[in-house]
Formats: C-alpha cells, sequence, structure tokens
C-alpha cells in the first residue's frame, strides 16, 4: 500500500519532469531558431547594393545646338530619343515598358518593339501589343554650361516640353 | 642475388600491402566478391549488390536520369577548366570567349561541349521527368523523390539560365534581359528579386559577377546536395518502380527495428526502408549489379561522351558580337527553353511569365499528392493510369508546341513567319 502510493508520487514527479524538460527545451530551441532566423533576416541586406556603379541617372547630352529643330536624335547610351519640335525639347525613353528591349522609332507613326511586337503611337502611348504601360518621358534641364541634362529618375507627363 | 630477391619481395609484399589498404577487396573473381565490392567501395556503394532485372531493361528507363547525371558530370569538368580562362567583367569576358575560341588549345571544343551538354541536360531532364511520370515513378514510396526531381529540374533550369550570360554577346545580353524583366513582374517581390538578381537596375559589371558566383558555386553547390538525396532515395526505394500486381500490405514501420524482410545486403539492412517491393521480388527477378548494372552503366557513359564529343568538334556555340546595351537584335529571343515562355509574355507579361510558370511548377510539386492511388506503377502508359497520363501529355505537348513556336514561327517584331519561307 505504502509502496504504491511511493509509486504514484515518483511517477507524478518523473512527469512533473518531463513537462519541464519539454518546455525547457522547446524554449531553447524556439530561441535559437528565431535568433537564426533573425540573423539570417538582417544579413540577407548585404544582397543588396548600396552604391551602384551604374550611368548616372541624371547626365549631360549635349548642346541644343547639336539637336536643329524638326529632328529626332537617338541617345544609344541614355537610351532615349530626343525630340526637338517647334514647341521645345521633349525625351522618350526607348526601353520598351515590356521586357527592356529597345524600340524603335518610326517616323511619323511611333515605335515598334523587335521583341514581342509592341507598338506605341508617336507620344509613346501604347497601340497595341503586351507592352502595359507607355513609354517614360524624361525631364529635361540645362546645365550652367549651357548643356541639356536629363533625368531618367524624373518621369514627366508627354504634354512637357522644354524651351531652352 | 638473395639480396636482390630478398628486396624484390619486400617490395612486392609494401607495394601488395598499399594496394590493400586502397582498395580492401582485390579484382573480384566470383560473384560474391563482386557483391562485396560494391558495398565495400565508397564510389560503388552507390548501388545495390543485386538489381532488379526490370529495372535494367533499357527500354523501361531509357536511361534518361543516368544520362542527365553523366551531363552534369560533363557539365561541372569541362565548366572547372573553362573557368580558368574566364574573367567575370565586361568586357573582358567577351574577350575571354574569343581567346577560348581561337587561342587556348582544345578551349573551342571544351566551350562547344559545355554548351551543347547544357542543351542537352534541360532536354533531357524533362525527357526523364515525362518517363518518370508516364511509368508512375512517382507513386509510393517515391512521392517525396518525384518533388526533388521538380526541384532539380529548375535547377537545371537556373543553371543554364545563368550560364546564358556568361559570354557577353548580344545573344547573351539580350536573352537575359528578356529574362531578368520576366522576373520583375512577379506580384509583390518582383521588382526587388530583380534588383538581387541583377546586383542592380541595369545587366552591367555587378549582374554579370552575380551570375557568375550562381553559375560556378551556388547553384551547382545546391544542384549537387539535390542530386545526392534524388540517388539516395532512388537507391533505398529500388532502382525504378516495379511493376505491383495489387496494392501492398501496408507493413507497420517500428523505429529502431529492422524491417521483417532481410533479403538485405550489408548496409542496406541498417535502413527502415519499404518492405514491400523486395518481399515481392521472386529471387530470380535479381541479378547482380556487377556486371549487369555497372557494365551497362559504363557502356551508356561511353555513348554519351563519344556523342558529347562528334557534337562537340562538329557544332560550333554560337557566339555573336558582344553585348551591346544600346542596341536590340530583332527579334530578340530568350534561350530555347525560355521561348515558350517568351510566347506567352508576348500576350501577357504577368499571365505567360509569372501566372502560369508558378502554377505549373506547383502543379508538378503536386502531382504525386494529388495522385496516390497505387496502380499502373512500372509500366508504360498503364491502362489505369490513362486519364493521368493524358493530363500529362496534353500539358507536355502544350510546352512544346509553345516552344517550338517561339524558336521557329517567330521572326522579327516578334510576327509569325513560316520557317520554311527565311
Amino acid at each position: 500500500m505504502n509502496d504504491s502510493r511511493a509509486g504514484r508520487g515518483q511517477d507524478r514527479n518523473r512527469d512533473v519532469d518531463e513537462t519541464r524538460r519539454r518546455l525547457l527545451f522547446s524554449t531553447g530551441v524556439t530561441t535559437v531558431v528565431l535568433g537564426a532566423v533573425g540573423f539570417l533576416g538582417a544579413t540577407a541586406r548585404f544582397l543588396s547594393p548600396n552604391v551602384l556603379y551604374e550611368p548616372p541617372s541624371r547626365a549631360p547630352i549635349g548642346s541644343p545646338d547639336e539637336f536643329p529643330p524638326g529632328t529626332v536624335t537617338f541617345l544609344p547610351d541614355h537610351r532615349l530619343f530626343l525630340f526637338n519640335n517647334p514647341a521645345g525639347f521633349y525625351a522618350i525613353s526607348s526601353v520598351c515598358t515590356h521586357l527592356g528591349c529597345n524600340v524603335r522609332h518610326l517616323a511619323g507613326e511611333g515605335f515598334a518593339c523587335p521583341c514581342h511586337g509592341s507598338l506605341f503611337d508617336a507620344n509613346g502611348q501604347v497601340i497595341h501589343g503586351p507592352a502595359p504601360q507607355p513609354l517614360s518621358w524624361f525631364a529635361l534641364s540645362l546645365s550652367p554650361r549651357g548643356e541639356l541634362v536629363v533625368d531618367t529618375r524624373q518621369i514627366v507627363q508627354p504634354e512637357y516640353r522644354f524651351r531652352v | 642475388m638473395s639480396v636482390l630477391t630478398a628486396v624484390g619481395e619486400r617490395g612486392l609484399a609494401t607495394w601488395r600491402a598499399v594496394r590493400r589498404s586502397i582498395f580492401r577487396v582485390g579484382w573480384p573473381r566470383t560473384d560474391k566478391d563482386r557483391a562485396a565490392a560494391m558495398i565495400s567501395s565508397v564510389v560503388l556503394h552507390v548501388h545495390p549488390a543485386k538489381v532488379q532485372r526490370h529495372s535494367l531493361r533499357a527500354s523501361y528507363t531509357l536511361g534518361l536520369g543516368l544520362i542527365s547525371f553523366y551531363l552534369f558530370g560533363v557539365l561541372i569538368v569541362t565548366g572547372v577548366v573553362l573557368m580558368l580562362y574566364y574573367t567575370p567583367h565586361p568586357p573582358d569576358a567577351y574577350r575571354s570567349m574569343k581567346d577560348l575560341q581561337f587561342v587556348v588549345t582544345f578551349g573551342l571544343v571544351l566551350r562547344n561541349m559545355h554548351r551543347w551538354a547544357a542543351h542537352a541536360m534541360v532536354f533531357v531532364v524533362f525527357l526523364h521527368m515525362c518517363r518518370v511520370f508516364f511509368t508512375g515513378g512517382y507513386k509510393g514510396p517515391r512521392q517525396f523523390n518525384w518533388v526533388v526531381g521538380v526541384g532539380l529540374l529548375l535547377l537545371t533550369l537556373g543553371l543554364s539560365f545563368t550560364g546564358y550570360l556568361l559570354p557577353w554577346d548580344q545573344l547573351a545580353f539580350w536573352a537575359i534581359t528578356v529574362g531578368s524583366n520576366i522576373a520583375g513582374y512577379a506580384p509583390w517581390l518582383g521588382a526587388e528579386v530583380k534588383y538581387l538578381l541583377l546586383g542592380g537596375n541595369v545587366i552591367g559589371a555587378g549582374a554579370l559577377l552575380r551570375f557568375y558566383v550562381l553559375h560556378c558555386i551556388i547553384l551547382p553547390l545546391l544542384a549537387i546536395m539535390l542530386v545526392a538525396v534524388h540517388f539516395y532515395r532512388v537507391r533505398k526505394d529500388g532502382l525504378s518502380a516495379p511493376p505491383l500486381p495489387e496494392p501492398p500490405p501496408v507493413e507497420e514501420m517500428v523505429a529502431g527495428r529492422f524491417p521483417p524482410s532481410t533479403r538485405s545486403y550489408g548496409l542496406m539492412a541498417l535502413t527502415d526502408r519499404p518492405a514491400q517491393p523486395v518481399v515481392e521480388a521472386e529471387p530470380d527477378d535479381e541479378v547482380l549489379a556487377w556486371p549487369h548494372l555497372l557494365y551497362r552503366e559504363l557502356l551508356l557513359l561511353l555513348v554519351v561522351l563519344v556523342v558529347l564529343h562528334a557534337v562537340a568538334l562538329l557544332f560550333n556555340a554560337p557566339l555573336e558580337e558582344i553585348a551591346d546595351p544600346t542596341r536590340t537584335p530583332n527579334p530578340a529571343k530568350a534561350p530555347w527553353y525560355f521561348l515558350g515562355l517568351q510566347e506567352l509574355v508576348s500576350y501577357s507579361a504577368f499571365v505567360g511569365g509569372v501566372l502560369v510558370p508558378t502554377l505549373m511548377v506547383l502543379v508538378l510539386v503536386l502531382i504525386p499528392y494529388l495522385d496516390p492511388a497505387p496502380r499502373g506503377v512500372g509500366v508504360w502508359f498503364a491502362p489505369e493510369r490513362s486519364w493521368a497520363n493524358r493530363v500529362f501529355a496534353a500539358l507536355a505537348s502544350v510546352t512544346i508546341l509553345v516552344t517550338l513556336v517561339g524558336m521557329f514561327f517567330r521572326g522579327p517584331n516578334w510576327a509569325w513567319v513560316w520557317p520554311w519561307t527565311q
């Protein structure tokens, strides 16, 4: 009788021990896992470069005189078309908004993309094809030295004209 | 004279001792020794000592998994030696291609082999997947190995895609432009993924270096690990699924207890594995892996190497002019295995570039769990599985069809052309 009661007490103690151990173990494991995930998550920021050695988004493209009135000039290094019409200068991106190919300018018609056949009108608006968005228009300005400067980060509306 | 003999005998004894320290078993001359050799050698023990006659039939497996593995081996060997001459920085990257083509001894052949083996591997891995599906090889207990296989298919595509940029020619540059912009269409994280992949906003030096590291280190390591898991599971579950006459009796597996059937050899006995296929197999259904399996493997290796050499000697890998971000070739095409996607992308970038591929991968991963019934395993086109086979065949055909359209029926401005009119 006495023995069996003592045995039950031992059993209970063992159960408590077991529970306590399981709790400590799972707390420990959770802490280590959370810590590891946190460290890895923070370190993942390493993958994203902070300094880009790419062509600058703001760049001089030459004196306004180099682009006579009524002409369209493709500037391959900046991947844009520079227009000079009576109302002023404007710059349209040559990067197709679909998958990044260079579009071709078709005089009087607009732009065509060689990769997937997107067509844009003279203002860069999508006529048809898979391109989801119109071609970007970039802001222009004049540098202190009198050069035209394009800023490919600064997107403007198609009414934009820059007068020198 | 007797001194010479003594020295000679001593030398011979040392030589034998050294040889035994490397190869514990001598050249095996009996079946028993061959079985022992299979188990005691680290290289050979990827094989079981005995294999089912069924899985040796060339018409059953077509050897496609093994061919993929050989191609992977060729790619590692040729890839490592190509690295000795390659500079992962534009424009030197392109110059190293020219060096390989015109200056380095056998550089041309090794690059050709690398290129053609890469194309072949994409194709053979795809065929291997079809073979496993049509023979019901993804059914229990091999469900998870099918999932590992899907991972290997994706890694194969990733390896091929990252390698595509490295020559830094027009073909490379514009294929990767199209491909990486597709990634940008993924919802929520697309733009960030593209930024991380390219290490910037444009494909330049940073992107080339990232693709190089992915291609030469990260993806191959992942692939090697997955191949190891894939092979381990194949080894433990049996070389390929044998035909099952009736649903297997489910044996309760108790951890720490050996399976009741112990027709196993050496190391195999120590692992829990489904007892069923071994129990069902008739003793005379099995033959010794050496020579029956081993010699077939070596013969297939020989065939693969001979064909690859022939192709590499006859056809040069393409190399166009140096990458020019200002000039898009017309048409600009992705690598051929992504032309199906590019065709879909020409209708809608999101649907073709993100939705369809994601769904396809999801369906592939889920196949063994959506279709778990253990019937029609181990034979080609089992009538019990005709429905599953039809669906899969239809999907595979559509994939092949759109790929062919992208390859041959799309000309300048992605307009429809007939290949024979060009």
